[in-house]
């Protein structure tokens, strides 16, 4: 990160571009740009009502992405972000409390089943050293088949405070779900200035180097385990809310596009880059991909094709500006 | 594992110069291709005790018809992986497989026999198409398999329009539903394929261009390995195996659906990765990977035949994978082969 600057500016427009359009600026105009043919073609886009209803899709994959993320960033893949959503989806759904005060008690369950699967997770990869797509992948079956004993089908109601208040506006105008992203973005970005946020980037980069630097990467790589499952816990309960219902499979369709969402933020699968706002944004641009090409009429049986070309085409661009700048 | 370590010097093999851990690489592996294999046999017959109705000759005939499928498709993951890659399109190749071949033996204009190479065809070239996309323009290998997967499965879903319709070619009902000399024709191909993918991975050139490519891609273009052609054809290897299994299983059921090729994706990975593979690439047997995916199916039936409700059976099949990594596990080799000096 800072050894950039120490290195001549050698192609500097290509280091402009590097440094700024591969963030979150890149992300951020593309989500403009589809967010305008978005309003073009349903004008009701820019009430505060639509965008509320936009946010609250959003939030489940945004915070998963966010688990994914911090775990990406040091060089690992989790898949048990699957599993977790799944389990705290149906605990809500079987054990609903009611009243701000079950809220707070189903919030607190969420992040404590995140944090016990990160646990287990962070042991497996820190301490035993097995590779985090296996250890996570182990994990993630098991979580399923745990969401599977706690609801066989699809069913249930989580209680209705959570489902009212979780989807709601502020003065009718900020969404709730919007401020929960929010919060957790913020505190990354307390994080990420911290020691453990630094080494982070650190291990993702070269773990060796790191560890010779006197990082404790055991211990770096168990906090973001924990705190990447914390975040799916938060991702479960978002969704819960959104979905009003118990389903043992409700988080798969995330894990894939949990990845997406990332490598659209522009954080490379290869550790050590990216940021969690950008990630944020894939997220919110994956989602509204899908509204746009929804109200652009195009049979919702392709709507895939268009998704997975644009994945591919937002890399391409990403790696592109990227190398830019690092080659000279 | 003292006398493994000095085979090495007895005849030149390209895999062992890799990297100076050579010897140590090697008896890992025989160590963990073995180990997988008596826990196979170790289970099968086990299951007895179980329910007398388990470890059957017919039990034996119906674990390796099954594996048949896992065992193909972890041979082309398993290609894809050694060279650092990953393919997440193989339920969306499978679909692709099964869906065209239904369809164009249900519109009876196509000669039966034209089908096969035809459906396999379009599978390689989307393998060819996940390979252009890795190799010429970087994209991440996770996220363009990914990729593929989601343009593949959202394409099949607009060609069937939802619903797949006609009937398995008579090829595929051949390859599933006839005897060669008193054996199923599956486990004749088992095996076959078996021997065949053996001979390719450990035995043929191209193999070991493979583990240099996936060991460390300059090394290997320095040695003059075709870097291009050797991390290309993996992936299309790959796909065309997801065809291939996509054809089998329509002629094993009778029928294509959309969601066919969903439940194949992580054991493809799992077979591999029990079979005592680095996800990393650059390590790991295709018997190692046969051992894997024969002792997933093995379990899955075994299971199956607990009658546990799937929640706990899905349980216990995580576990499993969890021991079998545990089992595995790089420091546990280490401490074995100390013990050893």
């Amino acid at each position: 990160m800072s050894t950039a600057n120490t290195q001549a500016p050698i192609n500097p427009l290509g280091q402009w571009l590097s440094r700024y359009a591969t963030g979150a600026v890149l992300i951020v105009i593309i989500y403009a740009a589809l967010y305008t043919v978005y309003a073009v073609q349903q004008p009701r886009a820019l009430t505060s009502y639509s965008i509320a209803a936009l946010m609250n899709n959003t939030a489940p994959l945004a915070l998963a992405a966010v688990g994914q993320a911090i775990i990406v960033i040091s060089r690992g893949f989790d898949l048990s972000v699957a599993g977790v959503i799944s389990i705290c989806n149906v605990t809500l759904a079987v054990y609903p409390l009611e009243g701000p005060g079950g809220a707070a008690t189903s919030v607190a369950i969420c992040l404590a089943i995140g944090a016990v699967v990160g646990l287990v997770n962070g042991y497996l990869v820190a301490i035993l050293k097995i590779q985090s797509i296996a250890a996570t992948l182990a994990t993630m079956i098991i979580c399923q088949g745990i969401a599977l004993v706690i609801l066989k089908a699809p069913g249930g109601y989580v209680a209705e405070w959570i489902t009212y208040e979780m989807t709601d506006r502020v003065w009718q105008v900020i969404p709730v779900s919007g401020l929960v992203v929010g919060a957790v973005v913020l505190i990354w970005l307390a994080l990420k200035r911290s020691i453990w946020g630094i080494s982070l980037y650190a291990i993702g980069a070269d773990e060796t180097s790191a560890a010779l630097s006197g990082i404790n990467t055991l211990r770096v790589r168990f906090l973001a385990h924990v705190l990447a499952g914390c975040a799916y816990g938060l991702a479960g309960f978002m969704l819960s809310a959104q979905t009003a219902t118990g389903n043992p499979t409700s988080g798969t369709p995330l894990l894939m596009l949990s990845f997406a969402a990332v490598a659209l933020g522009g954080t490379s699968l290869a550790g050590g880059r990216g940021g969690l706002f950008a990630t944020v944004m894939g997220a919110a641009t994956l989602t509204l991909l899908q509204k746009v090409l929804f109200s652009s009429g195009i049979s919702s049986f392709y709507t895939g094709v268009f998704q997975g070309v644009v994945l591919i085409l937002a890399v391409v661009f990403c790696g592109l500006l990227a190398r830019l700048g690092d080659d000279r | 594992m003292t006398t493994s370590s000095k085979a090495p010097s007895s005849h030149p093999d390209f895999t062992k110069n890799a990297d100076s851990r050579g010897s140590a690489k090697i008896s890992r592996e025989t160590i963990s291709a073995i180990s997988v294999a008596v826990l196979c046999l170790v289970l099968l017959f086990g299951a007895r005790f179980i329910n007398p109705a388990l470890g059957s000759w017919s039990q034996v005939e119906t674990v390796l018809i099954l594996g048949f499928f896992l065992v193909v498709l972890s041979f082309g993951q398993g290609l894809v992986i050694l060279t650092g890659g990953l393919d997440l399109s193989l339920p969306a190749t499978i679909t692709l497989g099964g869906i065209l071949a239904t369809s164009w033996a249900g519109t009876g204009d196509a000669a039966q026999w034209f089908i096969l190479p035809a459906v396999l065809a379009v599978c390689g070239a989307v393998g060819l198409l996940s390979a252009i996309g890795v190799i010429w323009l970087r994209v991440p290998p996770f996220i363009m398999t990914m990729a593929m997967s989601i343009i593949v499965a959202s394409a099949l879903l607009g060609y069937t329009r939802g619903t797949p319709r006609g009937y398995a070619p008579d090829v595929a009902v051949a390859l599933m539903k006839s005897d060669v000399l008193g054996l199923p024709t599956p486990i004749v191909a088992l095996v076959i394929f078996v021997l065949t993918g053996w001979l390719f991975q450990s035995r043929s050139v191209f193999g070991r261009y493979i583990y240099a490519v996936g060991t460390n891609v300059d090394a290997a273009r320095n040695a003059g390995v075709p870097v291009i052609a050797t991390q290309t054809i993996p992936y299309v290897i790959s796909a065309i195996c997801g065809g291939f299994v996509g054809i089998a299983l329509v002629g094993y059921s009778s029928g294509a659906t959309l969601r066919m090729g969903d439940d194949y994706l992580l054991p493809s990975i799992a077979a591999v990765v029990i079979g005592g593979s680095s996800i990393l690439g650059g390590r790991g047997t295709f018997l190692g990977t046969v051992g894997g995916a024969l002792l997933l199916t093995v379990l899955g039936t075994i299971i199956s035949a607990l009658g546990l409700e799937f929640g706990l059976r899905t349980i216990v099949e995580g576990s499993i994978i969890l021991i079998a990594l545990l089992l595995l596990r790089e420091e546990l080799f280490q401490k074995l082969r100390s013990f050893g000096k």
